[in-house]
């Protein structure tokens, strides 16, 4: 309709400049309109005494207008455009050549078949209307960028997407030639590389506009989609696993299906999800524990629904590596309490925990338990960084401030921020604000506020029930369900299986915690009998570490209360969580990262190793080797160098070509000592993630397009890209000048007006 | 001829009387009805008893809900403890109670009327939580004496994790009460027996303790065990004697003993352990720790074997609190 009315589509008037090309001076024109004006008004005063004022307004508007638009169009209205110059420029067309493209698009047959026939080598109607205007160069793109001679050297198996360096590589691979413009010919479902944003401003600095062909519908329908999963990178075998994993569908609202949860052929467990709307992503909650130790790959799959648009986005595959390690933890209680005797019972049987106890018993009077030597903690509890840091974690029991010295309270807040470590703060009457620890380095390692010390902590005794929070019921800690009963007891009908914090006894605490620091999580909260709410179990982030505060004195309650079965096995499961959470990713001196945990046959995997002495202080230069080890045992070794410009990170790369699983083991040494081992894992094989989030993305390509000056385009409007890629202004252009005075607009309000100054004349018998 | 008719008959008379009245004393009260009328009751120093009292329906405590301190006490008389109750409002909070058991058996307890299970009450625990708070970093519950005498049956029992059974030679457990231990001492609570002598109370010792846990040994506990060094160095078995003995002994009298017959010239420690070889119940066997606690402040019993019973109950203690 625009066109039709205006001669020409808006894009001209976008690209163009408007102006008047009329020989005549502005002034003899203006003093002309107005004689005309004042002629057209005096014309009706002589209509005679039947016309009104009003009348006489509207007729005199209606001249009035007519004859302006009259003068408008002998002014030579005129649209100055930049056309560029028949095949003097090139334009750059990228087709993405990765497997979404093999998707259906809107209409029947994939996305990959338009491409085909587009751009292909038989002539399309596309391509010789660009072809005539410019020269053409292709680039086929995926995971890396490559120069074709058309969209026939395409195979559409490229697992990864990476359109900012598809844009960055054919931008620099014409630099040299003159470039009206990039046309990119995709999904838009980038999912390798740096960001879209990254390339805009090159682009926009070389000023080459960027036109985008969407291809493939804006949502996939029917289809179930597992997103993305979280795991930890490493546990220790026999830790419960807690993952919330999200799963989004469109088309099957309302209907259950069923998540399965496998390690290698081992079901790990099967958990019904009922699908919300659509769009909206359901968690479904999954629990398993991994008894094999090293690399496994843990598979979240959902069987395919009859009718599913992409059945691949229903299998997520995630490595991580599972630990056989007997994990260290120094306990220092200042005093005598059976909280000792039941905290070592709970994790007796657990061979990767090895807790070491420090209890005063008597001023300078220390008794140490499951220490490794004679020579262990000698001295009560350590003084110097080398010492502490040995251990994984730290539980600190009823012991007042005033029991360390400045420096050991200095070397606890490091021993979580540097070190890494894991920090657990129990409750008792010199525990907390009770403890003195107010103004300490310490109170900033807590994840609670402190409140005003009661004067007399027995005063403060309470007790509360203590139920999980929502946060809570997420976290391995809160699952106790399945120790109520060994599976070979009998059912007892006064244990609620499903909510098995509703039957524990209370518990008492001295300390009132009742706010938690910003952002902390709660995930045990407390009632007391008078209603006051308080905070039972919490933690944060703390630098490298973690610090959790359980301001609780007798959680051997819940293995003696006279209503806990003896068989019941809730507290040791409550213990073994917790301190295996407490351990969980704790740093050591030596650590590699590989930066991509899967990769294809034959790809770079680049390696990031950080290095730390036994005080945990980062070592420059130092001598570290990466020796990978294939799935067949072949074992290649790269030296990582230190990058100079951080402290202790090295760098380097290998590439890996055999299928499987990889182990890159790193070592660190200075001089003659070694500074320590770290292992990793890398998953070589191909990769399903083109197969998620495939849908179309209009709004990042359409965003890609008009920040750059260019245009977002569908299949069925791509015809109009030779033309407004003809008045880019990129590249060799000319001026070119459109009349505007012979609009079909024009006349139609001429003869508009004129018919309308009639009708109203005869309307009013005025004629 | 007339002498030796009217001597013997008089000889063989007390001899027969005493007889009786040893075995009056010896022989374990199998009664198990009411306390009649008149028992020889003494006035003794108040009872106390903490926390929630038990019903005779049986468990009182509540699933999941707050310990009750201060509730009334209902007396219990249905295995035939003269069991005098009250109101007791210990006060919560504490990190160690010394628990004293209160079981069926003997009663009688050198004329104190209440059962051998109160021998030595509430002077030992007075002295020796005193002493334990005194010597050693422990929150001890020192209110009232620090009584807290509680009965085996009691759901309440396993709110302490440590238990004191003394004179269990006279012991003569109910079937809840054996119920009751059992899962005490299952679910991890620790038993410390003391104050028995000889054979015969030893054979009811370890019958006793048979009907508790079945199939678990009392072995002999070495020296080199952590319960021996838990905070003092023990580096030997020793007898500690009753108040009288001791007081001989100090005295210097001829023919002055430690021990109390029916060859129990030789202390014992056992223990039972469990399946993880952590031990649940000492037994400390031809020695009177109790009364060296309740004697401590007495200047005619001697200072060495309170020092050493408080040496030995403190290590237990520690040792209990942290194994």
């Amino acid at each position: 309709m625009f066109e039709f009315l205006f001669k020409y589509r808006p894009v001209l008037f976008r690209e163009g400049d408007f102006t008047f090309l009329t020989p005549w001076p502005v002034g003899a024109i203006m003093a002309a309109g107005l004689v005309l004006a004042a002629v057209a008004v005096l014309t009706y005063r002589g209509t005679g005494r039947k016309a009104t004022k009003m009348d006489r307004g509207v007729l005199s508007t209606l001249r009035i207008a007519a004859l302006l638009v009259l003068l408008f169009a002998l002014l030579q209205p005129t649209l100055v455009l930049d056309s560029v110059v028949e095949q003097r420029n090139f334009v750059g067309v990228l087709l993405d050549d990765s497997r979404s493209m093999t998707l259906p698009a809107d209409d029947d047959g994939t996305r990959a078949d338009f491409v085909r026939s587009s751009f292909g080598s038989e002539s399309s109607a596309l391509v010789d209307d660009l072809g005539e205007r410019f020269s053409l160069r292709y680039f086929r793109f995926g995971s890396d960028v490559s120069r074709v001679e058309s969209a026939d050297g395409l195979d559409f198996d490229a697992t990864r997407t990476d359109i900012t360096s598809a844009l960055d590589r054919a931008r620099e691979g014409l630099s040299s030639v003159p470039v009206s413009g990039l046309v990119v010919v995709s999904d838009g479902a980038t999912n390798a590389g740096a960001a879209v944003e990254e390339a805009l401003v090159p682009l926009q600095a070389a000023s080459i506009p960027v036109y985008t062909v969407g291809l493939g519908p804006e949502t996939l329908q029917p289809d179930i989609q597992i997103d993305r999963v979280e795991l930890p990178r490493a546990v220790l075998r026999g830790s419960d696993i807690v993952v919330d994993v999200p799963v989004t569908q469109r088309g099957y609202a309302g209907q259950t299906v069923t998540m399965i949860v496998e390690d290698g052929p081992r079901r790990l467990a099967e958990i019904p999800v009922e699908l919300e709307g659509d769009g909206e992503a359901v968690l479904a909650r999954a629990r398993f524990t991994l008894d094999e130790t090293g690399p496994r790959t843990v598979r979240f799959r959902i069987p395919p629904v009859e009718g599913e648009a992409v059945a691949r986005n229903n299998t997520r595959e995630l490595l991580l590596e599972v630990r056989e390690d007997r994990e260290k933890i120094l306990y220092f209680e200042g005093e005598p309490r059976f909280e000792v005797k039941f905290l070592r019972r709970a994790v007796w049987d657990d061979e990767n925990l090895q807790v070491v106890v420090l209890q005063r018993t008597a001023d300078n009077k220390y008794l140490r338990l499951d220490v490794d030597g004679p020579d262990e903690l000698p001295t009560g509890f350590p003084r110097s960084r080398e010492e502490l840091f040995r251990y994984r974690a730290v539980i600190l029991g009823s012991v007042e401030a005033s029991l360390f010295t400045p420096d050991q309270l200095d070397m606890l807040a490091d021993f979580v921020s540097v070190r890494g470590g894991g920090l657990l703060l129990l409750g008792g009457r010199a525990a907390f604000a009770e403890g003195g620890f107010q103004g300490t380095a310490l109170e900033a390692v807590m994840p609670v506020l402190l409140e005003t010390p009661a004067v007399d902590p027995r005063a403060a005794f309470t007790q509360m029930s203590v139920r999980p929070t929502p946060a809570g019921r997420a976290h391995p800690v809160s699952n106790i369900g399945e120790a109520i009963l060994p599976p070979e007891a009998e059912p007892r009908e006064d244990l609620d299986l499903d909510d098995p914090w509703s039957t524990l006894p209370y518990l008492s605490t001295m300390n009132r915690i009742v706010e938690t620091k910003p952002g902390a999580t709660t995930l045990l909260s407390g009632l007391t009998p008078n209603g006051e709410e308080r905070v039972a179990l919490a933690s944060h982030r703390y630098g490298r570490g973690k610090a959790i505060a359980f301001p609780v004195e007798d959680s051997w309650q819940w293995q003696m209360h006279a209503t806990v079965a003896v068989e019941d096995q809730r507290h040791e499961r409550f213990w073994q969580q917790l301190l295996r959470w407490l351990v969980e990713d704790v740093a050591q001196p030596v650590r590699v990262t590989p930066q991509r945990e899967r990769v294809e046959p034959g790809e770079t995997v680049p390696l990031v190793a950080e290095v730390l002495d036994s005080a945990y202080l980062e070592v420059n230069a130092a001598n570290v080797v990466a020796s990978v080890t294939s799935p067949s045992g072949l074992v290649t070794e790269q030296p990582l160098a230190w990058t100079i410009e951080e402290d202790g990170v090295y760098r380097g790369s290998v590439d890996l070509a055999e299928p499987g699983v990889h182990t890159v083991e790193v070592r660190a040494a200075q001089g003659e000592s070694e500074l320590g081992v770290s292992s990793a894992f890398v998953q070589v094989g191909p990769s399903d993630e083109e197969y998620f989030d495939a849908s179309r993305r209009t709004a990042s390509l359409r965003r890609l397009a008009e920040v750059t000056g260019g245009r977002f385009y569908t299949p069925e409007t791509v015809d109009q890209l030779p033309e407004d890629l003809q008045f880019t202004g990129a590249g060799v252009t000319l001026r070119e000048e459109r009349d505007l005075w012979d609009m079909p607009i024009i006349l139609i309000l001429l003869l508009g007006l004129i018919g309308a100054e009639w009708g109203y004349r005869r309307f009013r018998g005025l004629v | 001829m007339r002498l030796i008719g009217s001597i013997v008959p008089t000889v063989l008379g007390l001899a027969i009387g005493a007889g009786v009245l040893s075995a009056g004393l010896l022989l374990p009260d199998v009664a198990r009805g009411p306390m009649p009328d008149g028992g020889a009751a003494l006035p003794a120093p108040p009872v106390h008893l903490p926390g929630m009292a038990t019903t005779s329906a049986g468990v009182d405590a509540t699933p999941g809900g707050p310990m009750r301190f201060g509730a009334p006490a209902t007396e219990r008389g249905t295995h035939g403890l003269a069991l005098p109750v009250a109101q007791n409002p210990a006060a919560p909070g504490y990190s160690f109670y010394f628990t004293r058991g209160a079981y069926s058996g003997r009663r009688g307890g050198w004329g104190r009327g209440r059962g051998s299970w109160s021998t030595d009450f509430p002077q030992a625990e007075f002295y020796f939580t005193q002493l334990l708070g005194r010597l050693v970093d422990i929150d001890v519950y020192t209110e009232r004496g620090g009584q807290n005498p509680i009965l085996l049956d009691d759901p309440n029992l396993r709110r302490f994790p440590f238990i004191y059974i003394v004179e269990p030679g006279g012991m003569n457990l109910t079937e809840s009460e054996i119920e009751g231990l059992r899962s005490y001492l299952e679910a991890g609570g620790f038993m410390m027996m003391d104050d028995f002598w000889g054979v015969r109370e030893t054979a009811n010792v370890e019958y006793q303790l048979a009907q508790v846990l079945p199939g678990r040994p009392i072995v002999e506990i070495p020296l080199d065990h952590a319960i021996f060094n838990s905070v003092y160095g023990i580096d030997e078995i020793r007898q500690v004697p009753n108040v009288r003995n001791g007081r001989e002994v100090a005295s210097g009298w001829v023919g002055a003993r430690t021990d109390e017959g029916d060859n129990s010239e030789v202390p014992y420690v056992r223990g039972i352990f469990d399946d993880d070889d952590r031990l649940m119940v000492i037994i400390n066997q031809n020695t009177d720790l109790g009364d060296a606690w309740e004697w401590a402040e007495d200047p005619w019993y001697p200072l060495d074997f309170s020092t050493y019973a408080t040496e030995v109950g403190i290590n237990t203690v520690v040792y209990a609190m942290s194994h």
